[in-house]
């Protein structure tokens, strides 16, 4: 624990790269926000529960938005809680961008709509952007516009000036060991072919995460997921990102994609509840309709609520909807 | 011999008497639709015992000079009936010549073939000429009778009447059973008191001043459509407009205005048939005596002044009814197209957002809340006075209430100040429908206390252009305490688009076991579908959350809606204590749902406008905080790394002290001594 790079850092630097201010800070606006409340209760209380629920990934709950992207453990947190309460809907149906919105809303009630956009962007490639998006694809998205979101935005300055043929690499002092430095000209080919080289690209952003105070995905990482292009566009790029397992890995807050429908303990939740609302129920329950009696389609078929007489048993998943590639 | 002549009114009589004594019968002609008249002339004159010879005592020589028979009466005859001649059923194709008769009175051609009326000029003293079915074409040839008093032109092919303008002394006019189309060139009649046009084609009345000594005036079966002038007839008693085609009672209005006319028929006229006729017209025309020639008894007269006034009442209301409505569809106009203005507005202030540079911010004043401005004065009652079947209705420019029944529609973000209004129990209890159209759903929010309170048995909600976006915003519904039906028309809340906004609202609004969402069933697997779609959100929000957070989301909803109450106008301590238990049942009934609520934007900005300062503080007090145990810890790392040094230099004071025992205990003596 007590590293000698850890004693190195002066006070601030340390407590600023683990974001404990932050914390700190927050915790003690909840308290006077919430003074009448919590004062029965005892402060001590407060505080424990406050630092449980942010260990525990819960702080971020119906928070505003300046508050889940302050930190990135809160962004993570966020991913995930996003990931757990709503896998179940994306279990079924393609959801439009709007759509994916309006559930981040429901999470966090100022959520910007730009962030869902370039997420959106990010899985349709630029395009209509009124497409359908299945929960995996936009979910993994999202993960990397969010959390690496001013990372993300420093990528996009860079591409385009390769794009316009500015080598970034002429413009600052390059302090990274590895790699070469190999001047380019101006690539006036560049905007014949589509994207920029790969390996150029790949240098300036190593550039960028040396010198980048937000987090940014592990160097290597990139590397890998770049080694087997040689030019690519910007979505691309991001797009590949996004499928990296490693990355998503690195990151730690969304399972795998196969995974991604796979929860245990939610779903046995789920199915008591769902006993529980039965049972609540009037007598009005009795009735052989159809379900999507409402008279709109669900996008994507799914019959698998017809089998669902007696709820106990927990449906299996893999008998529903594949998730796309 | 004399026979009788008899002259019954109403009937017009040829009588003619044969002297001869196998012809001793009276004949009798009748001509039906010729009018009555006591007319003096005639009456006198067939009280002097008519008679005329038919036939024999008259020759009709044809003259090889000209193609006019001319005619020769016998001198006996001649002094016998100086003044009247009748040549009836004479075969007679055109008029003779009448030789040496110069002071003729009454001539009668009835009952021939005559084309022209020719050859009489010269009997200028002439009374009455009676041509009665024959075949003239055209009125003619009777410029030179001044005198004339009586002509009867009935049953001819008369197509138009002219060529009476030296008639100034007609006193009867018979026209019947022609073919004229159009009342004209009879203004100069001035003496004239019976005109009878029956059986011709005319389509309507007018023209008809100037004939000031008119009494009777007979159009029956005509195809009259409308009448006027008629009150320009000071002398007008008798009008017979049966069987003709007039259908309503304003194309007869001028009949109203004549004060003279007393009978007058309608039998055989579209008006007749109609349910309003009789009393209408005797509610119009007080002065009648005589309607469809039955008289009118004092009992009449009062039922149909009676009537009258219920048709009046009746059309009276409609007017109101159909005026209100206008008003309804204009004002609904009005707020439809502010709410449009408003849109936009707030759609460009978006968009202005998003391209806002740091160095040019935009006014944010720009939407002027024009629709809340207005304050005209109410028009209109509304309470428990109105009976189910009328409308109550409140209209005023910017916003519409309006009550139908069971049905409280709201126009407008205006109209939701009169949820304040003192609504009469029975009125507010018979509501179970409410409907909100141009108005923002986050105002809404605002006043569902205040419908829960007044309206406790409205169970039908329903939404159009309130611009739902928002999936959250159906958390705020989850206040009120029953909702069996929600309606949300697709125009203006755009959320409907989403496939799973009825899902989210039956999860969310599980507790009031809806029936029916935007008219279709809910059933069983819906609510589980909902279940399994949102289920997790529920449970993530009400165990995973730590506790203080708990309270004050729940603490907070509390809060703001006695906020929107003690807002509201008429706030009374019960009803909050009644907020207080009712919040307190919901939350018991599905805890891990309560947390899910919903804050207007505006109230959320406002929210973190607040927090601003606190944090601003939090963050100054944690610096200082910070500062402080920074230092310590410096201070401590300080002392940590000083320590051993400072120790050994401690021990090797003291002990450097201590080495020469007799000197140290002088030296403490010394102190000790010093104390003192």
């Amino acid at each position: 624990m007590l590293s000698p790079e850890r004693l190195a850092l002066p006070d601030y630097e340390y407590l600023a790269q683990r974001h404990v201010l932050t914390y700190m800070e927050d915790a003690v606006c909840q308290l006077l926000e919430n003074r009448e409340d919590i004062s029965q209760y005892g402060i001590a209380r407060f505080f424990t529960e406050y630092f449980n629920s942010v260990c525990q990934g819960t702080h971020i709950l119906f928070r505003e938005f300046s508050f889940v992207q302050a930190t990135p453990h809160n962004r993570v947190s966020f991913l995930r809680a996003f990931w757990r309460c709503f896998r179940t809907v994306g279990n079924g149906d393609l959801l439009t961008m709007k759509e994916y919105h309006c559930l981040l809303q429901l999470l966090c009630p100022d959520f910007p709509l730009e962030l869902t956009q370039k997420a959106a962007r990010i899985v349709l490639m630029d395009d209509a952007m009124d497409c359908l998006m299945s929960f995996s694809d936009f979910l993994f998205a999202f993960q990397i516009q969010f959390y690496y979101s001013e990372f993300l935005d420093s990528v996009a300055a860079i591409y385009e000036d390769l794009l316009s043929g500015k080598n970034p690499n002429t413009v600052i002092v390059p302090t990274s060991s590895s790699g070469q430095h190999r001047q380019r000209p101006a690539l006036g080919e560049a905007g014949m072919l589509e994207g920029v080289e790969a390996s150029l690209f790949y240098q300036c952003l190593e550039n960028l995460c040396d010198r980048h105070k937000y987090s940014c995905p592990p160097p290597a990482l990139v590397k890998e997921a770049l080694s087997n292009v040689q030019r690519l566009t910007f979505y691309g790029f991001l797009m590949a990102l996004s499928k990296h397992h490693g990355i998503n890995q690195a990151l730690g807050a969304l399972p795998d994609k196969g995974d991604l429908m796979h929860d245990p303990a939610m779903d046995e939740e789920l199915e008591r509840l769902v006993v529980r609302s039965k049972l609540h129920r009037t007598s009005r329950q009795h009735r052989a309709k159809e379900p999507g009696a409402f008279g709109f389609q669900r996008r994507e078929k799914q019959e698998a609520l017809e089998r669902v007489s007696s709820a106990s048993v927990p449906m299996p998943y893999h008998y529903r909807w594949e998730p796309r590639e | 011999m004399d026979c009788q002549a008899e002259v019954n009114c109403g009937l017009h009589l040829v009588i003619q008497t044969s002297s001869l004594p196998e012809k001793n019968k009276v004949e009798f002609k009748l001509n039906k639709d010729t009018s009555s008249f006591p007319g003096r002339l005639l009456q006198h004159d067939l009280e002097r015992n008519y008679s005329s010879r038919q036939g024999d005592h008259i020759n009709l020589v044809s003259s090889s000079l000209s193609s006019f028979p001319i005619l020769q009466r016998s001198s006996e005859e001649k002094i016998l009936y100086s003044d009247r001649l009748s040549l009836e059923r004479q075969k007679l194709t055109v008029c003779p010549i009448i030789n040496g008769e110069d002071h003729l009175r009454l001539l009668n051609f009835q009952h021939n073939f005559i084309t022209r009326i020719q050859n009489i000029s010269n009997l200028q003293k002439l009374i009455s000429l009676d041509l009665y079915d024959n075949q003239i074409e055209e009125i003619s040839g009777l410029s030179t009778l001044r005198c004339l008093r009586v002509l009867l032109l009935g049953k001819n092919r008369i197509k138009k009447i002219s060529n009476l303008e030296n008639l100034k002394s007609l006193d009867v006019l018979d026209l019947h059973g022609n073919q004229i189309t159009k009342i004209e060139n009879i203004n100069h009649l001035c003496e004239l008191r019976v005109l009878n046009l029956a059986r011709n084609f005319l389509s309507h009345v007018d023209n008809l001043n100037g004939l000031d000594s008119l009494t009777e005036l007979n159009l029956r079966h005509n195809q009259i459509t409308f009448v006027r002038d008629v009150d320009n007839l000071p002398c007008l008693q008798h009008l017979f407009l049966s069987f003709n085609n007039i259908s309503s009672f304003d194309s007869v209005s001028c009949l109203a205005d004549s004060s003279s006319l007393s009978d007058i028929t309608f039998d055989g006229n579209p008006i007749a048939q109609e349910s309003w006729y009789k009393h209408t017209v005797l509610q119009n025309m007080m002065q009648l005596r005589q309607l469809d020639m039955k008289r009118i008894t004092e009992e009449e007269r009062r039922m149909a002044s009676v009537l009258a006034k219920k048709e009046e009442e009746k059309k009276r209301e409609s007017h109101k009814q159909s005026l209100l409505k206008e008003k309804k569809r204009l004002t609904i106009n009005n707020v439809a197209r502010q709410w449009d203005l408003q849109q936009q507005r707030v759609a460009n202030i978006a968009t202005n957002e998003d391209r806002k540079d740091s160095d040019s911010p935009q006014d944010p004043c720009q939407i002027d809340g024009s629709t809340l401005s207005a304050f005209p004065e109410e028009t209109g009652p509304l309470d428990s006075g109105l009976n189910n079947a009328l409308q109550g209705l409140s209209v005023i420019d910017t916003y519409l209430v309006e009550v139908d029944g069971d049905t409280l529609s709201l126009y407008g973000s205006g109209a939701l100040e009169s949820l304040d209004r003192n609504w009469s129990v029975q009125t507010a209890g018979m509501i179970t429908t409410v409907s909100f159209t141009f108005i923002e759903f986050d105002e809404i929010v605002q006043v569902l206390p205040k419908l829960k309170i007044k309206f406790p048995n409205s169970l039908h909600l329903k939404f159009k252009e309130t611009n739902l976006v928002m999936l959250q915003q159906f958390n705020a519904l989850a206040q009120l305490r029953r909702i069996d039906q929600l309606t949300i028309d697709p125009q203006g809340n755009p959320v409907v688009n989403f496939t799973l906004w009825k899902y989210y609202v039956l999860f969310r609004l599980s507790h009031f076991s809806m029936q029916k969402i935007n008219g279709t069933e809910v059933t069983q697997n819906d609510m589980i579908m909902a279940e399994r779609l949102f289920g997790i959100l529920a449970h993530v929000a009400s165990s995973e959350l730590p506790q203080y957070r708990l309270i004050s989301i729940l603490g907070d909803a509390r809060k703001k809606q006695f906020q929107y109450l003690l807002e509201s106008k008429g706030k009374k301590p019960g009803i909050i204590n009644e907020e207080n238990n009712d919040s307190k049942r919901l939350v018991g009934e599905n805890t891990n749902r309560a947390t899910l609520n919903y804050t207007t934007r505006d109230f959320y900005n406002e929210k973190l406008e607040e927090i601003k300062e606190k944090k601003k503080f939090c963050k100054t007090y944690i610096e200082d905080l910070v500062k402080e145990a920074t230092e310590i810890n410096m201070k401590n790392e300080a002392l940590q790394k000083l320590w051993p040094q400072m120790f050994i230099e401690l021990v090797r004071d003291a002990v450097i002290e201590i080495r020469n025992k007799n000197s140290y205990m002088k030296l403490c003596l010394q102190q000790i001594t010093d104390q003192k």
